[in-house]
């Protein structure tokens, strides 16, 4: 049987006649050769391994389901020290060939060996058709509950032994599973229609959902003997949208439970109905205080699966705006949680902001938006560095450590703030890895592990800096790695601006690229590329990939599988929020109902990923 | 200092009750402390020292729909959303106003798929659409700007017929202040 079988499926646009056909040339599906871990693993677990090898330079092994929980104990407790479950995440084969009715889904798990740096992914084709089962792994790695609780509500897929078998983000009367390949995208037609009379707005206040959509009132496992609690998902420190029921005895904390989804968007489900290029503009929309990165962890998966050079210019400026967007991002989160904490009230909101603000004129210097940016592109970046850009860079360089002493002053003195944060929320380290946290929760609890060190992209090798961990394991510990890693950006950014090289800011690839406008006028083939390029976008060989980036809060993977069109086949989105947001539950156990504030403020949730 | 100061003493001015609370409420107009999604950081940005939103009176984020005037609908409403933003609205006071603040809260935006609602209008009357993805916090600014100018013109009227009357009749008085 061919467990990856990713011959191209016709898509409508295919059937336009070809004018210049975008000649990728199409790289073997399947496995390549065996490495060391995986060669190991076939030899511990013999015929349970139904195939093996490298894909790109990923590691991949197919288990029989059987056997899943046995590898997964395996590489937790074995010599190679697999000790962390990064991702789960499903594939539906319908729409191709491979999709036989028995063998129609395959859940997909990477796993980290952070000792020694190395990434495996595990791929396990499940039987059952339509309704299909799987081990779970929770009783191995706690942090695939959450995972699988999103697979499961969204693909369908039932899993053996799941302590918490719940819908996670739709609601609970939700009638289909939406990633599936049979529902539909769903939304509505556009009515171009700018008149009052127009029968849509006779409906106006009528589409209420029904009552019963509401999540269940008690979650499992909660008392009435306690006071259940609502927190959300209106309330003004859970940072967004999120509902939190929580179980009280008296003031102290018995349980909590988080409801996720008020903030679900679809975002896998568009982003496999837009051609690659086009969903770099929805990887801003997901964690929307570090659009950058989110940008970059995007184009470097697809980029690795096309195999393409970026310049050196390109990954410089990448650099240099991922880490500016880091410094944004934590400054943001400095400011909500000293506003909540309230060590110092609304001032460092005000300051911080601040600075913030004008690491976002420069973002609109480069791109013309401050937030929402798609500077990033696959292939490079949009347009090249204006000469403004890097004297504010400069300056900016120059002036903002004072300011990060300055604001670590005005809150290291308010003895409010380390008595609401100095051992609040413990993470000890077996747990973080446990629960597959990853970004400052896990340095926060003393793992030295830094993707952009450890598993380096954009050539972070090259530079020199210092991976800032802490020892205490609670929520200061946390603000003490934030505030060394704004330290650290810097020191990355006058690196990159140092070395800046000049060249092209993009591939010059005209398969991926279009060509530059002023080209359009002369020569007609570059005319047709264009053409290409925006009707039916660029094809990517067959083949799936992670991709794991270290951004801001965390690692934010992205799991691409081609089928050989314009359009991923399957998109999937490690938001580094979601599994962090996993270990609020234990940390918030016995502590007073306030300390859930500051544990929601440690470890730094954006919604729209939590959520996608 | 204002306007006391040019009066001679006892003196008075004379205004319509509804001028003189139109006034007050234009200028002190509570938001709720409500942020969705993107537009909510931009929201942010408006309430903080470099865009100000205090110069209009809307620096007073309340964190209960019962003390807000206004409810910004900052960013996508999810289909499990939109009956907490139904009921948030309810649970605000009369006169209360709506901005729809970006595409999202307008008209789904980039997202017409199953998960988002098509624009916050489907559950709630908007007042101001402000568009952008998301808008500066100058484009809220302005959209707050022209909800003044709304505010100016309404009567205590609408607000004690609209209630009781069908919608046709309010038409037919020219009394609507909410589309549909």
């Amino acid at each position: 049987m061919p467990l990856l079988n990713v011959s191209p499926v016709q898509r409508p646009y295919e059937t336009l006649p070809n004018l210049n056909d975008i000649a990728i040339p199409a790289r073997a599906p399947g496995f390549g050769e065996d490495t060391e871990d995986t060669a190991a693993i076939r030899e511990a677990l013999g015929p349970a391994i139904l195939d093996s090898g490298l894909q790109l330079d990923l590691p991949w092994v197919t288990v029989a389901p059987s056997h899943l929980r046995e590898l997964a104990t395996w590489l937790r407790d074995g010599p190679l020290g697999y000790t962390t479950l990064i991702d789960v995440t499903a594939v539906d084969l319908l729409d191709l060939p491979a999709g036989e009715a028995e063998h129609r889904f395959q859940t997909v798990y990477q796993f980290r060996a952070y000792a020694r740096g190395q990434h495996l992914a595990v791929l396990c084709p499940l039987t059952g058709g339509a309704s299909p089962t799987a081990p779970s792994l929770a009783p191995v790695f706690p942090g695939a509950i959450w995972p699988e609780r999103e697979v499961m509500d969204l693909m369908g897929i039932e899993f053996a032994d799941h302590p918490d078998p719940r819908r996670i983000l739709m609601p609970a009367s939700w009638p289909n599973h939406p990633l599936r390949k049979d529902v539909p995208l769903g939304g509505e037609d556009v009515p171009f229609s700018l008149t009052w009379d127009h029968p849509e707005f006779e409906q106006l206040g009528d589409q209420i959902l029904d009552p019963a959509s509401r999540a269940p009132d008690l979650p499992p496992g909660m008392s009435r003997r306690n006071m259940i609690l609502n927190m959300g998902p209106h309330h003004p420190s859970t940072h967004g949208v999120l509902r939190l029921v929580v179980e009280l005895d008296g003031e102290r904390v018995v349980n909590v439970d988080p409801d996720l989804g008020y903030l679900h968007s679809g975002f896998e489900k568009t982003g496999e109905h837009r051609r690659y290029k086009d969903f770099v503009y929805y990887t801003d929309r997901m964690d929307y205080l570090s659009a950058m990165n989110n940008n970059l962890g995007y184009v470097l998966a697809v980029e690795a699966m096309l195999n393409l050079e970026v310049p050196p210019r390109a990954q410089a400026i990448r650099v240099i705006m991922g880490e500016l967007q880091r410094i944004a991002s934590h400054l943001f989160w400095l400011s909500t949680h000293v506003l909540d904490v309230s060590g110092t009230g609304m001032n460092l909101l005000m300051y911080a902001t601040r600075e913030r603000e004008r690491i976002l004129d420069m973002f609109e210097m480069v791109c013309g938006a401050r937030l929402t940016t798609s500077y990033i592109r696959i292939g490079g970046v949009w347009k090249d560095l204006p000469e403004a850009f890097l004297d504010a860079v400069n300056q900016f360089c120059d002036l903002m450590p004072d300011r990060i002493h300055e604001y670590a002053a005005m809150i290291n003195e308010s003895p409010i703030w380390h008595t609401r944060l100095e051992g609040v929320g413990v993470v000890t380290p077996e747990e973080a890895l446990a629960k597959g946290l990853t970004g400052p929760m896990l340095r926060g609890s003393g793992i030295d592990w830094d993707l952009r060190r450890d598993r380096p992209y954009c050539g972070y090798e090259t530079y020199d800096f210092d991976v800032p961990i802490s020892q205490r394991c609670d929520s200061f510990g946390r603000y003490e790695v934030r505030m060394a890693e704004m330290h650290q950006s810097l020191r990355i950014i006058r690196q990159a601006l140092a070395r800046l090289p000049e060249g092209p800011y993009r591939a010059d690839d005209r398969k991926i690229n279009p060509p530059p406008r002023a080209e359009l006028d002369v020569s007609m083939e570059s005319l047709i590329h264009h053409f290409k390029l925006f009707t039916e976008g660029f094809k990517v060989p067959p083949g799936m990939y992670y991709h794991g980036i270290e951004a801001s809060k965390g690692e934010l993977g992205f799991f691409l599988y081609s089928d050989g069109s314009g359009k991923p086949y399957r998109l999937h989105v490690r938001g580094p929020s979601f599994n962090n947001l996993f270990a609020i539950s234990d940390m918030s156990q016995g502590l007073m109902l306030s300390d859930i504030i500051t544990n929601i403020g440690s470890i730094d949730i954006v919604l729209g990923e939590v959520d996608r | 200092m204002g306007l006391e100061d040019l009066l001679p003493e006892d003196s008075f001015i004379t205004t319509r009750v509804e001028d003189l609370v139109n006034w007050g409420r234009q200028n002190s107009t509570w938001p709720l402390l409500f942020g969705l999604a993107c537009c909510a950081m931009e929201m942010i940005a408006a309430g903080t020292a470099r865009h100000d939103i205090a110069r209009y009176g809307s620096e007073l984020f309340r964190a209960t729909p019962r003390q807000a005037d206004l409810i910004i609908v900052s960013g996508r409403v999810s289909q499990k959303m939109a009956p907490v933003i139904r009921r948030l609205y309810d649970q605000m006071l009369e006169p209360k106003w709506v901005i729809a603040m970006g595409i999202c809260a307008s008209a789904g935006g980039p997202f017409n798929n199953y998960a988002i609602v098509q624009g916050v209008d489907k559950i709630i009357p908007v007042d101001v659409y402000v568009p952008g993805c998301p808008p500066r916090p100058e484009a809220l600014l302005y959209g707050l700007d022209l909800l003044r100018k709304k505010q100016a013109g309404e009567t205590f009227s609408q607000y004690r017929f609209t209630e009781a009357m069908p919608a046709e009749a309010q038409t037919a008085a020219g009394l609507s202040v909410r589309p549909g």
